[in-house]
C-alpha cells in the first residue's frame, strides 16, 4: 500500500538534496553551515516575495525593504536614545525639555512618519490593479486544485488547463479569480500580490512578469484538509514562445501511439474517467475534475503534490486520498495494476 | 488660583463629551467605507465625484472635531494654571482631567480622520 510519505514530494525533495545535512553527519558541526545556508537561500527561490520576477512583486519587495529599513533605523534610534539616557549621559533634563521630547518624539514624529508610510503604501495600490493588456486568465479555486481558463484577446471560448498558469513576459495579464464551494486565495509571490478567491464573487488582479522563469504559487487561505497540497506552477515565457504555447494548448490531445498508451486510452474511457475529466479530441468531456488534454506536458500533477511521471500518475489513480486527504477523486485500487500503469502511460503521453 | 473659582457646569462632568471626537472619527470611517462600497458596487458615478463626497465628509468631520477639541481645550484650561496632572477628587481636577483627555482624543481623531481620507487621495480606484 502506498502512502504519502513514499511518494515524491517535488519541492521538499529538491530542498532536502540541497541541504548540507545528511543522515549520519555530525549535526553540531553542520549547524553553522546549515544556518549560513538558510540565510543565503531564504530570500531566493521559485516562491519568494523577496526575489521578484514581476513588476508588482518588485513594488511589494520595495515596500518590504523600505519598511524593514525604517524599522531598523527606528530601533537603532530608540535604543541609542535609551543608551544615551541611561548609560552614556545619565543626567536629569528639565520638565519642559521632557514635555517637548514627549510631544515631538511621541506625537509629532510618529504622526509624520506614519502619514509618509501610509501615503507610500496606498500609492502603490492602483498600479497593482492596473488593467491588463490583452490576455485574461480565469482561475477558479477548487478543492484542492486550480481550474485555469485562458481568454486571449478577442477569444469567444477559453482554452482550459489546470494547476499551471503561463504568462507572457513584458505584458500585463488580467486575472479573473473565482472559487467553488469555499474561499481560497491566489498567491504567486514571485510575480504579484495575493488576492482571495471567494465563491459567488469575481475578484480581479493583474500582473506583469519581467523575466522568463518557473515559479510556484500556493493557495493562501485555509480551504480544507488538503489546503497545504493546493499549489500550482507558473511559467513566464517570452511573448512569441507564449503564443506558441497557447496554440499548442488549444489543440486537441495527441495520444501516445504506443501499444501500452493505446491500452491506457481504452481503459481510461472504459472506466468512466471521462465522466469527470475532459481530454479534448476524445469522448472524455467531464467537467468535475481537471482538464487532462495536455496533462503530460504540465510541470506538476495533483496541484503540486506530484510530478508528471508514470509512477506518480499510477500512484494517484490507485489511491488519490493517500496522497491528498479528502481528494474528491475516487480510488481505482480495484483495477488491475497493469491497467493502471497503462492509463498512467497514456496520460503521461498526452503532450 | 483662578481655576478653583470656576463654576462646574453639568457639561463639565459629562464623560460623553470626552469621547465625542472619537465618535465623529468612527462615524467618518463608517461613512467613507459604506459610501465607497456602495458607489463601486452600484456604479453611482465617477471616482472624482466619490472623492468629492469623501472630502466633503472629511471637511465636516474635521470642523466638528476642531470645535470639540477647542471646547475640551477650554475645559482643560491649561494656561490658567499649567496643570496637567489631575489626581485629586475635586470638581476642578475632574473638569480638567476630562478636558485634557478629551482634547488629546480630539487631536488623535483629527489625525485619524485625515488618515481615513488618504486612500481616497492615493488609491482612488474601485478595483
Amino acid at each position: 500500500m502506498l502512502s504519502a510519505q513514499d511518494l515524491p514530494q517535488p519541492f521538499d525533495r529538491k530542498l532536502a538534496h540541497a541541504l548540507p545535512l545528511r543522515p549520519g553527519t555530525d549535526h553540531l558541526k553542520a549547524a553553522p553551515a546549515l544556518a549560513a545556508f538558510g540565510f543565503l537561500t531564504a530570500c531566493v527561490g521559485p516562491q519568494s516575495a523577496l526575489d521578484p520576477a514581476g513588476r508588482d512583486a518588485e513594488t511589494l519587495a520595495d515596500l518590504f525593504f523600505w519598511l524593514v529599513a525604517g524599522a531598523v533605523v527606528l530601533w537603532v534610534l530608540m535604543n541609542g536614545l535609551m543608551f544615551y539616557a541611561w548609560r552614556a549621559k545619565p543626567r536629569p533634563i528639565s520638565p519642559k525639555t521632557g514635555r517637548w521630547l514627549i510631544f515631538g518624539g511621541g506625537i509629532v514624529f510618529p504622526t509624520v512618519v506614519l502619514a509618509g508610510l501610509l501615503s507610500y503604501g496606498l500609492s502603490v495600490i492602483p498600479d497593482q490593479r492596473a488593467p491588463g493588456e490583452g490576455l485574461r486568465v480565469e482561475i477558479t479555486g477548487e478543492q484542492w486544485w486550480f481550474r485555469v481558463a485562458y481568454w486571449p484577446e478577442g477569444a469567444t471560448e477559453p482554452i482550459h488547463s489546470a494547476n499551471e498558469v503561463v504568462f507572457p513576459v513584458g505584458q500585463r495579464s488580467e486575472l479573473t479569480l473565482k472559487a467553488d464551494q469555499v474561499i481560497h486565495s491566489f498567491w504567486l509571490p514571485s510575480l504579484a500580490g495575493k488576492t482571495d478567491m471567494i465563491p459567488g464573487r469575481v475578484n480581479r488582479m493583474s500582473l506583469e512578469p519581467t523575466e522568463p522563469g518557473e515559479f510556484r504559487g500556493q493557495c493562501a487561505e485555509y480551504c480544507g484538509e488538503s489546503h497545504a497540497w493546493m499549489a500550482f506552477t507558473a511559467l513566464t515565457l517570452m511573448p512569441e514562445e507564449f503564443d506558441a504555447f497557447l496554440q499548442d494548448l488549444a489543440a486537441p490531445a495527441v495520444p501516445p501511439d504506443t501499444e501500452v498508451g493505446q491500452a491506457g486510452r481504452t481503459a481510461f474511457m472504459a472506466h468512466g474517467c471521462g465522466g469527470c475529466h475532459t481530454i479534448r479530441g476524445t469522448p472524455a468531456r467531464g467537467n468535475v475534475g481537471p482538464d487532462l488534454t495536455h496533462v503530460g506536458s504540465r510541470l506538476n500533477l495533483a496541484a503540486g503534490a506530484l510530478d508528471v511521471t508514470v509512477p506518480d500518475l499510477a500512484a494517484w489513480i490507485t489511491d488519490p486520498k493517500a496522497i491528498k486527504a479528502g481528494a474528491k477523486m475516487p480510488a481505482y485500487d480495484h483495477l488491475d495494476p497493469d491497467e493502471i500503469v497503462a492509463m498512467a502511460v497514456y496520460l503521461e503521453g498526452l503532450k | 488660583m483662578a481655576g478653583h473659582m470656576k463654576t462646574d457646569l453639568p457639561a463639565h462632568r459629562n464623560i460623553f463629551r470626552m469621547i465625542a471626537a472619537p465618535t465623529v472619527w468612527a462615524i467618518h470611517f463608517l461613512l467613507v467605507y459604506c459610501t465607497a462600497a456602495l458607489w463601486c458596487a452600484r456604479d453611482w458615478g465617477s471616482i472624482g465625484a466619490l472623492q468629492a463626497v469623501i472630502f466633503g465628509y472629511t471637511a465636516v468631520c474635521l470642523i466638528l472635531v476642531g470645535i470639540l477639541g477647542w471646547q475640551m481645550w477650554r475645559q482643560w484650561d491649561y494656561f490658567d494654571d499649567n496643570d496637567y496632572i489631575h489626581d485629586q477628587s475635586t470638581d476642578e481636577h475632574r473638569r480638567e482631567f476630562l478636558g485634557h483627555a478629551g482634547f488629546m482624543l480630539a487631536c488623535l481623531s483629527f489625525v485619524a480622520i485625515i488618515f481615513d481620507t488618504m486612500p481616497a487621495i492615493f488609491a482612488a480606484t474601485c478595483q
